[in-house]
């Protein structure tokens, strides 16, 4: 039968049709609520997830010596990060992260939560420094975690290795306990210095951040820049330390514990300054791995993280019969002429006192005194003196103080006082007389830095200027590329009495020419070259009853060796302060390397100059420097 | 040659053609800059591949379509139960056969078989005639070809079969106890789905549907992502090439499942009331056609075949608007796939002749 005869059939064919119309008009109804009345809100989210604020990492300031070789570099490095604006929420995606990386779930967690709080800025870094393996890893993460991006920023590169450790410091990402000291001053992710002059130079080393928008696909690439704010770099900055001299200081010292310090004596600037062991500060651009813990940090005996220039307190021995000296003439109570008798030892309230000469020295002059390091000599002075005479000599002289180095944490000098009994030993607050003698040789509770000697004896011969040392030289100039020098911190003028000066600087010129220090034939030979002044010290860690006892002792409790002085001696340009842990004489560990160093600085760094700065990574280690020949 | 061109009727040509005009835009805007530049170009191809067998099938005699029908229907089951065993496993279903590096989804022309097939033995006879044994074989004769397929499994094409029992209310009206008896089974179905006959990935579908924010990386993120593209859309759309969602690979499988969001961020919402005006006139026209049929077999064939192109419609763009589960049904002439659009216009040819010998008796 033809359908078109069955009026039911197209009855229902009609009521089908409209079943379509209703269709697409319900399906119109869905598309006007998605496409007019939420409009607004799905537009929001498409621009949310395409366009996105960027932050661009400013790259720190170079730091250069003071003949502009570089000693810390910027390079390009890769790090796996998430964008502040995609950071995960949901705990078991942070978890599933977490264990894709190999971190610490929990650590992660509270880090992610504290960079979410923070708000824009630099993004949160998982892995850092990317290399190879490290690539390929994070491309595998990123296509299960979308919101991963790699980050291209520069990144510290320090030239000499353990050359400079202690006064480049190193970088590191702001710590919580930083952000939440001085939040306004830094931001969540920021490199910052974390040690030495990093830290103390941060401020000008580091740069303004900026800042772009860009459009992105759905694997973040960039697809398009809207327009940004361009970073500002760090200013680059020149350092008064000289890597000639500071490599020289470092291949003197060997295997031994201890510092040296070195300073200009025009300006107080740092011309080196090497603790040593040193460590690389390449090693602490990582995450501390646990091979470095156990190298650098844990139980290790020699604690290379101290900076033993500014941070090691020492007894100066003899070299601090100097300070007995000036103070005794200028009180008065000796005169150039004064001659005391030394007979190997002396009894002073009941107690003898030896002389390191058990034979002793016979007569003495004050010059000859200090010539030959006398013991008793300075046990009478000491003995006709108050420790508080003393220490207001030492403080006249700004020997109490803080040097004011730019370097952080730098430890103050222990010059003992009768005060100072009282507030460090509460329970035996009485000061003996006893002890003064014993502060004569620079013994009992005095302690002091190195830089804190090297400014006494740079105060010596420059007849009373107290210099700060500083290793700030200077900004390199934006468009000139040239040093431009920073003003000299300030110094004080305490001057000395010429004639007390003098006596001083004769014995201290005796002390090379004919003393302590003449009798080593390696230093007579560079003294014949260059004259120069100094005084050397031996001072003890540990008692012992005799000679052949000490010779017998475990390396950790023989005495330190010391030498401080200036050079030449006829116009001073430079003064120093070496010591040598564990090394026993000063004449045979610390003078030669005062020595060496004069010899470079005075001889062999203006015949064999390194190789002049130029073109953007000269690396004045790598080739062969022209050393000084041994 | 011109005789078979006048078989073409001219509303149901110029529907199409606008259909397949967008679909074309849609697939070159979706493809741009993707390593399926080219994917316009194939689908035009396919496109002008089923229009010329549509044409074909056109002027052929009904009789001898009908009269194929069953040996077509017992080959697609051997077909649909051989790519269970040699069929190509891609993305944990093993729909496709490989022939010369084209893949091939027998379940596709399937459908249309089936339809055919059953429209063909119902009615042979008056509506009147039909007693329940027979409605109840055809029921069967759709139910195995969906159990073959959902063991593949491929529930969105299992169910793109349903719409062939619109013919037993066509033929039979509703009655209250029918209703009831097939809401009963529903429920019931449903339930033993759920327990038994549903996959993993299918009950996660599901689940994403009633929620889809509980996912927003995974499945969920796909309806998601296509629901900021519709939305971001507005009402006159982004412009062409120019939706951030679509060009930025922020939208997921864009030539196929989600091609109609393509559409509706680049061309927004006066674009959308355009495609489905155009899909309206479709089911319309074909619905003229069942009135127009000669036969009752070519009535119920173009009442099924509109039941399937509205489900593939209101799956497919219902889906990509999050109002019904991802399902991945495609959308015809806007999704790009070679068995689908060869299937359609296979349909689109039986009902082209339906109305062109309407109009020459």
């Amino acid at each position: 039968m033809d359908p078109r005869q069955q009026p039911l059939l197209r009855r229902r064919l009609g009521v089908f049709k409209g079943m379509a119309w209703s269709l697409v008009a319900l399906l119109v109804i869905v598309y006007a609520w998605l496409q007019l009345v939420r409009h607004g809100e799905f537009k929001q989210l498409a621009m949310q997830q395409a366009v996105k604020v960027r932050p661009i990492p400013a790259p720190r300031g170079l730091v250069l010596d003071r003949n502009g070789h570089r000693l810390v570099d910027n390079r390009r490095a890769l790090h796996l990060v998430i964008q502040r604006e995609d950071l995960p929420a949901k705990p078991e995606e942070v978890a599933a992260l977490a264990e894709a990386l190999a971190l610490d779930p929990a650590a992660l967690a509270r880090k992610i939560q504290i960079y979410r709080l923070a708000g824009k800025g630099r993004p949160l870094v998982l892995k850092e420094n990317l290399d190879e393996a490290g690539i390929a890893i994070a491309e595998r993460v990123r296509a299960r975690f979308s919101f991963l991006g790699v980050e291209v920023a520069p990144r510290r590169v320090y030239l000499g290795d353990e050359l400079a450790g202690h006064v480049l410091g190193y970088v590191g990402e702001v710590d919580e306990e930083m952000m939440m000291a001085k939040p306004s001053l830094f931001r969540l992710g920021e490199t910052i210095g974390k040690e030495g002059f990093e830290a103390s130079g941060n401020d000008r080393l580091k740069g303004l951040d900026g800042q772009k928008r860009i459009l992105v696909d759905q694997l973040g690439t960039e697809v398009a820049n809207f327009g940004q704010v361009d970073a500002v770099a760090g200013r680059s900055l020149y350092l008064t330390l000289d890597a000639g001299l500071q490599k020289v200081a470092q291949e003197a010292f060997g295997d031994e514990a201890g510092s040296v310090v070195v300073l200009d004596l025009r300006d107080g600037g740092v011309l080196a300054l090497y603790s040593s062991p040193s460590y690389d500060p390449n090693l602490f651009l990582n995450r501390l791995s646990q091979d470095m813990v156990d190298r650098y940090l844990a139980n290790n005996v020699t604690r290379p993280m101290v900076n033993r220039a500014t941070q090691g307190i020492y007894a100066p021995g003899s070299t601090f019969k100097l300070l007995v000296a000036l103070a005794a003439l200028e009180k008065g109570i000796a005169t150039p002429q004064t001659v005391v008798y030394c007979a190997g030892k002396k009894n002073f309230y009941g107690r003898d006192f030896r002389c390191d000469k058990a034979t002793g020295h016979g007569n003495l002059s004050m010059v000859q005194a200090i010539a030959q390091s006398c013991d008793v000599y300075f046990y009478e002075l000491a003995s006709r003196m108050d420790v508080d005479d003393i220490h207001a000599t030492a403080e006249k002289y700004g020997l109490t103080e803080r040097t004011g180095i730019d370097l952080p944490q730098e430890k103050r000098t222990r010059i003992p006082s009768r005060a100072w009994k009282r507030k460090a030993s509460p329970r035996d607050p009485k000061w003996y007389a006893g002890e003064t003698i014993s502060v004569g040789i620079g013994q009992g509770a005095v302690g002091v830095t190195p830089i804190g000697l090297a400014r006494f004896f740079a105060l010596l011969a420059t007849k009373g200027k107290l210099l700060t040392p500083h290793l700030f030289y200077g900004f390199r100039g934006d468009q000139s590329n040239e040093l431009e020098l920073a003003p000299v911190p300030p110094q004080k003028d305490t001057p000395l009495d010429p004639k007390i000066w003098a006596i001083l600087d004769e014995g201290l010129a005796e002390v090379v020419q004919s003393g302590t220090a003449g009798a080593n034939p390696f230093i007579r030979e560079i003294a014949k070259i260059i004259p120069f002044s100094g005084k050397t010290g031996t001072a003890q860690v540990a008692t012992f009853v005799d000679k052949a006892h000490y010779a017998r002792q475990a390396k950790k409790l023989k005495d330190h060796a010391l030498f401080a002085g200036y050079a030449p001696r006829e116009h001073p340009q430079i003064a120093f302060a070496v010591v040598v842990e564990n090394a026993g004489f000063g004449s045979t560990a610390a003078a030669p390397i005062a020595a060496k160093l004069v010899k470079y600085w005075f001889v062999d760094r203006l015949a064999n100059p390194l190789p002049a700065p130029r073109g953007r990574m000269v690396d004045p280690f790598a080739p062969q420097p022209p050393e000084a020949p041994e | 040659m011109r005789e078979r061109f006048r078989a073409l009727d001219s509303r149901l040509l110029w529907v199409l053609l606008a259909l397949i005009v967008l679909g074309t835009l849609t697939l070159y805007s979706a493809g741009r800059n993707t390593p399926q530049a080219g994917i316009w170009l194939k689908q035009s191809l396919w496109n002008l591949l089923g229009v010329i067998l549509m044409l074909g099938l056109a002027t052929t005699d009904p009789r001898r379509i009908f009269r194929a029908s069953f040996p077509a229907y017992l080959l697609g089951l051997v077909a649909l139960a051989a790519v269970l065993v040699v069929g190509r496993k891609i993305g944990g279903a093993t729909r496709w056969f490989v022939v010369a590096g084209q893949s091939f989804q027998p379940s596709e022309l399937m459908k249309w078989i089936t339809l055919l097939y059953v429209a063909h033995r119902l009615g042979s006879r008056p509506a009147d005639a039909v007693g329940r044994l027979e409605i109840f074989g055809a029921v069967g004769l759709v139910v195995f070809p969906m159990l073959l397929i959902q063991r593949q499994p491929d529930l969105g094409m299992a169910l793109s079969f349903l719409p062939i029992l619109l013919i037993i209310p066509l033929m039979k009206g509703l009655r209250a106890r029918w209703v009831a008896a097939l809401l009963l089974l529903a429920v019931v179905g449903g339930f033993g789905a759920w327990k038994v006959a549903l996959k993993p990935y299918q009950k996660h579908r599901v689940m994403i549907f009633l929620d889809p924010s509980a996912d927003l990386q995974g499945k969920g993120y796909q309806v998601n992502q296509s629901r900021i593209a519709i939305g971001a859309g507005g009402l006159i759309g982004k412009g062409f090439t120019s939706g951030s969602q679509t060009q930025l690979n922020f939208l997921p499988v864009k030539t196929t499942d989600f091609a109609f969001s393509v559409w509706a961020e680049e061309r927004g919402f006066l674009g959308v009331l355009l495609a489905l005006g155009l899909f309206g006139l479709l089911l319309s026209r074909i619905l003229d056609a069942a009135r127009a049929a000669h036969t009752n077999a070519e009535a119920y064939f173009c009442a099924g075949a509109a039941g399937i192109f509205a489900l593939h419609l209101l799956v497919n763009v219902g889906m990509v608007a999050g109002a019904l589960p991802n399902k991945g049904m495609v959308l015809p002439f806007f999704s790009a796939g070679g068995s689908s659009t060869l299937s359609f216009f296979l349909a689109l040819g039986l009902i082209m002749g339906v109305l062109y010998r309407s109009r020459v008796k």
